[in-house]
């Protein structure tokens, strides 16, 4: 179990889901609106993958208003902040390598 | 556990993602340093009407006015400015509330030396409390800058 892929973590190689924690790990909170204008993505899909970072425990939802308007908070959980820097750590690995073993991705 | 494994470049190319995402936080965050600057320009907007007065103790109802606007201008654009705000790191946001309370305490300190050393005295000049105010923001200014070379 020494290779650096051995530590990263599934969801988080869904490209959405990992700039979604990527921009969560450098904030403390983030509005709904905000992950979504800068990850680039509908409303629906940002939700959807959301809801996928929420059921694993990784990210927390946080609803509340401003007036009458709505505005969602989100938040990355310790331990979405443990898995992401696992997952950080492995890729960093794989990105030194120079690639033997590592370059092969199954078909 | 990962099934499929990046390359090296794919692995690359996700590290840069990962920190262009982080500078966007970091970017959004100064508009705290926005808001401490806010709250110094109203002090410091105080402070300079407050000077210009030949007694500062005696006012009167146009320079009154004039100061009342500016806080309650000043106070409703920072709350504003506030409600906008997006996003915010645990650094930014720590910073701005220390930056925040050390001048609470630090003018306090300024203002309580001021009139100790009769440096407000009715009898000395009305830049005196210009002065006092511009020494008072100090740490405003310092956290500002703390948090924008993030």
């Amino acid at each position: 179990m020494s290779h650096p892929r051995h530590a990263l973590d599934d969801l988080l190689g869904h490209p959405v889901r990992f700039s979604v924690t990527a921009l969560l790990a450098a904030a403390s909170k983030v509005e709904f609106s905000f992950v979504r204008d800068h990850v680039e993505v509908t409303d629906s899909m940002l939700s959807k993958q959301v809801s996928t970072l929420e059921q694993a425990g990784y990210v927390k939802v946080d609803k509340g208003f401003v007036g009458k308007r709505g505005r969602t908070w989100l938040s990355l959980t310790r331990e979405g902040r443990r898995t992401f820097e696992r997952h950080l750590g492995a890729l960093r690995e794989i990105a030194q390598s120079d690639g033997a073993g590592a370059a092969v991705r199954p078909s | 556990m990962s099934e499929s494994t990046p390359t090296p470049l794919e692995a690359q190319a996700a590290l840069t993602e990962a920190n262009t995402q982080a500078v966007q936080v970091h970017r959004v965050d100064h508009q705290l340093g926005w808001i401490v600057l806010g709250i110094a320009a109203i002090y410091l907007a105080v402070g300079a009407l407050m000077s210009t007065l030949p007694d500062p103790r005696r006012g009167g109802p146009v320079i009154g006015s004039a100061i009342l606007a500016v806080m309650v201008v000043g106070l409703v654009g920072l709350v504003v400015v506030f409600l906008r705000i997006r996003a915010y790191s645990r650094t930014g946001i720590l910073l701005y509330f220390a930056g925040v309370g050390t001048f609470s305490l630090w003018n306090g300190i300024v203002v309580g030396v001021s009139i100790a050393t009769r440096w407000l005295a009715s009898t000395q000049p009305s830049y005196h409390f210009g002065i006092s105010v511009v020494v008072a923001v100090i740490p405003l200014f310092v956290a500002a800058w703390l948090i924008w070379r993030r």
